[in-house]
């Protein structure tokens, strides 16, 4: 047990919910008779919610420092409605209209980060009236008619990386490279962990079990590129998993390995003292608020290329999918507690809960039944560690 | 007099918490209509026997016996120690704020008349427990508009509409300023008088020494002395050696000064309240500090101290209205804590759990946490400089935790505030302002920090020391200035001062 | 400790090795130039053949082959009636039917076709909850030799569909105007009438057809004078109900109401459904005004039971098992292998032009409620 845990690197618990995606992933494939862990499927589940992901990374942010933000979905319905309105009536070339959605989110996010941070009205309110802004916009600009969007958009949506190089290697060469590069960087990574980790008086790690842990690592990154890269010809690891696995890199950094990062944290977790230490609260309650709106607008992006159209009712209640996945993934309600990796395992419990029970034909009834029995179960289950005394199955 | 019969006698309590004893047979005997102080380090398992005794640790989870009033005790839950009589008075306060005073006493236990409540019946009620409390306020006026002083008396009276017999006070007097202390401690004695026994937790000694009646100390989970005060007389040295099981011959380090330059310099200090216009927090304030030279800060709660630090720390608290602050004889405009920080000026808040800790943070991330520039590499924070700032720290402050990567939450007191000051120091700070550095900290602690803040102002720091302990100023202090109502009302040299002299300042406004 | 450390490296090389090497190669890729060459042509193929409706004899499929129907919602009568005659009449035809519903969320149908394609599916018939919002996901379906049909509504926007089965909804538009009309005349004396009008959800693209074939008959009265609409509001957006939702319907009518029809009597209104007609319906008795025409569409019970107690004029039955009958007709065509049926009808989806299955609708008031329902029972029930 206790070598289990020098592979994994640290508390076990912290493991929970990716044990229960395996878990989920693993008696799925058993029930639909394999159909679950095809190279198919998971393109198509990581292109098909991709945009929550996306909305989940801010919002991570978003209840790190303590606010909520109840208007992404409005606010990627709104920018995709743009973004479309602007190619058909203004005849805009695709890639400017994709900038107008960017700066429209940014606007937004501007928005509630002044009323956030300014005049110090809770994100729960001022989000609340953004929803409704944007919501009501994208009707009224739409005039409720679904827009169809640039078709170059499409390829952001549900396009794939180009076939290249021979065909000996079985797969698409690009996903090929992705796995190596996505192995590579692990290595490296951990090594330098592994460095780090005997400095001090904190125990130093055990080599054995790093590499025992870079090897098994580097197995399951192996595994999805085959799996992902020897789907049907043309296809490949799809680029909305792309893009999303570049702002998951990106957004890892910027929380865990710049000052802005620790600012958010300090934020949450105790805002007075943060103050004191000489952060600049507004700041960071205006950027965060900003950079959620943005990310917001690059959900809606994703989601109209792969719809090829924006319609009037798109981001409805996807702010609540963005919730759930930061909570299962261990967040805390009071904020100053979860990380970026942990949401992402969270979001993708629910997307493969989703996938699984589709691919068993249960309605969307039972289905949002059983997530919503999901969530309460994971939120239950880091409640009960923490009262224990343990750390949450997320803390950073 | 002879002696009462014993109310409560705890016998042989041992109480594990998986991997540590917090208490290791250790009894305690209180005598009916007393006053018993505990004494004891933080962390040395004063607030776990209460809990026991309380029922917070139901029966079943501890070992050995309790006897309340000639009955072996099984609590199994709060309410039942309750209802047997015992009521605890917590270090934090738990009223509602937002609710009156009769609210909040009748809060679980309210007079219901055919369903509703009967307000009239509970305002009665009340202004006759807040009279055996000494207090004569309307019944309807809401906790958050009393001070901390009168909040405890609630509190009190409270317990007392719950026909209390054993009254537990948890270190009543740490957020009294002197005159509401005294005025705790004269309840307390009526109390007495009233055949209501009280145990009070508490470091301050001076107190044990005016109210008590018996003592008991203990140190690492053992009872290591319990003795009954006869005539009177407390040898305090005595308690100090049982609490840390070494003589402390002097409370205070030797120490000497060399004060330099004068690097920092207010005049002219003005700030508004943030709330009520027109009220001045901090009226005309001058004063200086000189390199390597420790100030001190006297007044009484409420005075204008700690406001006074905030608002020239970056103007983290009230409005501005004039003044100017010189550092090394230039002067600066400091507008905000960033500011402050970068100019040198470090500030440890007095109120360790809500200002200076992020409780969710490790001991690593905290130190690091106001001078995240120094641990970046390539614009990234490399956790390998977080770690080994922080492990200087841990081994020169002697932090106990095995590590740096362990919760602030999980440190004791004393530990907590040293993760603090390493904080500020990595800051590299030249004028360090401490607001009450040693408040709720055992002994032992309290020596460690005042050897720090000597050190400090050896490397040539200018150390500004808010206080409400007037010895420890005397102790410390090369210059100790008075503050009465946001105005200092004088200034006296290290030799010049005494307690007297200071109260006296602290009390007038004219005092120059 | 020594063993586990060995066991752990073995079974982490193992995994390691398998998941290179032992799982193959691409997915049917054994001559994969070749197949996918085929699959490239057979794809043009299909694409150019639901352009010019000359529907080629494909190779059809086993009979108990995968069928998936994906619907809209379950919340009103006639979706819960096609949900359950797909299912029951699909199987006794012996295929294997995975006939689900979206909830009325766009990303969830997404998926949901997806999971389709994932289970082999041949044929997948689609109600779309936005017929526009489907393209790239139907479009892989179609890349994967799918036959896809587009059920009671239009599939636009995209080369992903093969042809659509629904009743004429211009036609349905007519329909219902001319109810409205004659309704007026029968039973609110002599002109000039009082009139609303109501359009349907804007995201379903039948619903501008509706009020288009509605106002073909209704816009000349209007210019002669015969009808007045008294809010001035004539334009589809103006009238259009988001979602379909009845609620929201009913707070127009009651505003409707309130602002114009204080001193005025309102006779008749265009209401595009069956909820939105008794919301109409609701809101008037609620004003104090006489029951005006309304007209419907669905035949839903309730508004069977109120049409023949005279309180809404007419609705229109576009009898769902019509619906169904006729899906199942092409899927048996195409299972056959003797691909889509073909027809004259052709709609622009924006990108093609669709083969068009079209229905006749049936106007039902309560002169002859009796005769369109005497095949069901159900209904008949609802007629004592």
């Amino acid at each position: 047990m206790k070598y289990i845990k020098q592979v994994l690197g640290g508390d076990l618990r912290q493991y929970t919910m990716v044990v229960a995606l395996a878990a989920l992933i693993i008696i799925f494939n058993i029930i639909s008779g394999g159909r679950m862990l095809t190279s198919s499927n998971f393109q198509n589940l990581l292109s098909g919610n991709a945009y929550v992901l996306v909305l989940a990374l801010g919002m991570l942010m978003v209840i790190v420092i303590g606010q909520i933000d109840l208007a992404v979905g409005s606010v990627a319905g709104f920018a995709g409605m743009v973004m479309a309105l602007s190619y058909r009536d203004l005849h805009l070339p695709w890639y400017l209209t994709v900038i107008v959605a960017l700066l429209i989110g940014l606007a937004a996010g501007a928005l509630h980060g002044f009323f956030l941070s300014q005049l110090g009205i809770p994100g729960f309110i001022t989000t609340l009236g953004g929803m409704m802004i944007f919501r009501g916009g994208v009707i009224w600009i739409s005039k409720s008619i679904s827009v169809a969007a640039p078709p170059e958009l499409k390829w952001f949506g549900a396009g794939y990386l180009p076939e290249w190089g021979p065909k000996f290697t079985g797969m698409n060469n690009s996903t090929l490279l992705l796995g190596i590069i996505a192995i590579v960087i692990y290595i490296v990574v951990q090594l330098r962990k592994y460095k780090a980790s005997a400095i001090g008086s904190s125990s130093k790690e055990n080599l054995v079990a790093v590499i025992i842990r870079i090897i098994l690592v580097s197995a399951l990154i192996s595994y999805f590129t085959w799996l992902f890269g020897s789907g049907r010809e043309g296809t490949s690891f799809p680029i909305p998993g792309l893009i999303l696995l570049i702002l998951i890199i990106v957004y890892h950094t910027i929380t865990q390995k710049t000052t802005f990062g620790r600012h958010i944290y300090a934020v949450g977790g105790n805002k007075s003292a943060a103050a004191l230490s000489g952060v600049n609260v507004k700041k960071v309650y205006f950027l965060t608020m900003m950079n959620m709106s943005f990310l917001a607008a690059v959900a809606g992006i994703l989601f109209v290329g792969r719809s090829t159209a924006a319609g009037p009712a798109d981001g409805t209640s996807w702010e609540m999918d963005a919730i759930a996945s930061v909570f299962i993934g261990g967040a805390a309600v009071s904020g100053g507690v979860g990380t970026i990796l942990a949401t992402m395992v969270g979001g993708l419990v629910m997307a493969v809960l989703n996938n699984g029970l589709m691919l068993m034909g249960v309605g969307a009834d039972k289905t949002q039944v059983i997530k919503g029995c999901v969530l309460l179960l994971a939120v239950a289950f880091d409640v009960y560690n923490k009262k224990n005394g343990r750390t949450s199955a997320s803390a950073k | 007099m002879g002696k009462n019969p014993f109310i409560l006698q705890m016998k042989g309590i041992t109480k594990e918490f998986p991997g540590v004893k917090a208490l290791d047979d250790v009894s305690l005997d209180v005598r009916r209509g007393t006053i018993h102080a505990i004494c004891g380090e933080n962390g040395a398992g004063k607030s776990t026997l209460m809990k026991v005794l309380s029922g917070v640790y139901p029966h079943g989870t501890y070992h050995g016996q309790i006897f309340y009033m000639d009955k072996e005790m099984k609590f199994s839950n709060i309410k039942e120690s309750e209802n047997a009589g015992i009521a605890i008075i917590h270090q934090e306060l738990t009223m509602i704020p937002e609710l009156s005073i009769t609210e909040n006493i009748f809060m679980g236990n309210e007079i219901v008349k055919r369903g509703l409540i009967d307000w009239n019946a509970e305002r009665e009620h009340t202004v006759e427990i807040l009279k055996r409390v000494g207090l004569s306020v309307n019944p309807d006026t809401l906790i958050k508009h009393m001070g901390v002083g009168q909040q405890q008396l609630v509190e009190i009276a409270k317990a007392l509409s719950k026909n209390v017999k054993l009254l537990i006070l948890d270190e009543p007097t740490s957020a009294l300023n002197e005159s509401d202390s005294a005025n705790l401690l004269s309840l307390m004695k009526e109390l007495r008088s009233n055949d209501i026994t009280c145990i009070m937790i508490s470091h301050k000694l001076n107190e044990i020494a005016e109210v008590s009646d018996a003592v008991t100390v203990i140190r690492d989970g053992h009872t290591v002395e319990s003795y009954e005060i006869e005539d009177g007389y407390v040898d305090e040295n005595k308690i100090i050696r049982a609490m840390v099981g070494r003589s402390i011959d002097n409370r205070y380090p030797e120490h000497e000064s060399h004060p330099g330059e004068v690097i920092f310099e207010v005049e002219g200090w003005n700030v508004e309240d943030p709330e009520i216009e027109g009220k001045m927090v901090c009226k005309n304030s001058t004063f200086n500090v000189r390199a390597g030279e420790i100030v001190g800060f006297a007044g009484l709660m409420g005075a204008g101290r700690t406001e006074l630090m905030r608002s020239v720390f970056g103007k983290n608290y009230g409005i501005y209205k004039s003044g100017t602050i010189k550092i090394k004889g230039k002067e600066v405009t400091i507008n905000s804590v960033e500011q402050a920080i970068s100019n040198g000026i470090a500030y440890v808040p007095e109120d360790r759990k809500s200002l200076g800790l992020n409780l969710l943070d490790s001991i690593e991330e905290t130190i690091v946490s106001a001078n995240l520039k120094a641990i970046l590499s390539h614009g990234l924070i490399s956790i390998a400089k977080q770690k080994k700032a922080a492990e200087e720290y841990r081994q020169s402050l002697k932090i106990k935790a095995t590590n740096t990567q362990v919760g602030v939450n999980t440190l004791s007191g004393g530990n907590q505030q040293k993760v603090v000051l390493s904080k500020w120091m990595f800051a590299e700070p030249d004028i360090l302002i401490l607001d009450e550095p040693t408040r709720g900290i055992d002994v032992g602690a309290k020596y460690e920090i005042y050897k720090l803040i000597h050190e400090l102002a050896d490397q040539g720091k200018a150390v500004i020391l808010v206080s409400s302990e007037l010895p420890e100023l005397l102790g410390m202090a090369d210059r100790i200035y008075t503050i009465f109502e946001g105005t200092i009302t004088g200034e006296l040299q290290r030799g010049e001062a005494n307690q007297e002299s200071l109260m006296k300042k602290m009390t007038i406004t004219s005092g120059n | 400790m020594l063993k586990k450390k060995l066991l752990a490296t073995v079974l982490a090389a193992g995994m390691l090795i398998s998941s290179l090497t032992g799982c193959g190669g691409r997915e049917g890729a054994a001559d994969n130039t070749a197949a996918a060459d085929n699959t490239a042509a057979a794809t043009e193929d299909t694409a150019d053949a639901a352009a010019d409706t000359a529907a080629p004899a494909g190779e059809g499929f086993e009979k108990g082959a995968v069928v998936g129907v994906s619907l809209p919602w379950l919340g009103t009568q006639n979706w819960k009636e096609a949900e359950t005659m797909f299912k029951e009449q699909l199987e006794a035809a012996g295929y294997q039917a995975i006939v689900q519903a979206a909830d009325q969320k766009v990303p969830q149908q997404q998926q949901q076709i997806e999971s389709m394609i994932e289970n082999g599916a041949k044929v997948i018939v689609v109600g779309p909850v936005d017929g526009s919002q489907l393209g790239a996901v139907l479009e892989q379906a179609k890349d994967a030799g799918i036959y896809v049909i587009g059920y009671d509504r239009l599939l636009e926007n995209t080369t992903g569909v093969d042809g659509v089965v629904q009743f004429g909804s211009v036609k349905t538009g007519e329909l219902q105007a001319q109810a409205l009309l004659e309704g007026l005349a029968k039973e609110k004396g002599e002109g000039p009438y009082n009139i609303e009008l109501f359009g349907g959800g804007p995201a379903d693209p039948n619903a501008p057809n509706f009020f288009k074939g509605a106002m073909s008959v209704l816009q000349p009265k209007i210019d002669d004078g015969t009808v007045v609409v008294v809010s001035g509001q004539t334009d589809f957006t103006q009238c259009a109900t988001p979602d379909w939702d009845n609620s929201k319907a009913q707070a127009r009518m009651d505003a409707l109401l309130s602002g114009n029809y204080s001193d005025k009597e309102i006779h008749g209104v265009l209401s595009p459904n069956d909820g939105i007609a008794r919301a109409i319906i609701t809101s008037c008795e609620n004003a104090g005004q006489d029951i005006p025409v309304v007209s419907g569409l669905d035949a839903e019970n309730e508004s069977v039971e109120w049409v023949w107690a005279g309180r809404q004029y007419s609705t229109i039955a576009k009898p769902t098992t019509d619906l169904v009958a006729k899906t199942i007709e092409i899927i048996d065509s195409l299972q056959a292998g003797n691909g889509m049926p073909s027809t004259d009808v052709t709609a622009d989806n924006g990108v093609i032009d669709v083969p068009i299955y079209e229905l006749p609708p049936v106007v039902v008031t309560k002169e002859n409620a009796k005769e369109v329902f005497a095949n069901d029972p159900d209904r008949m029930e609802l007629l004592k």
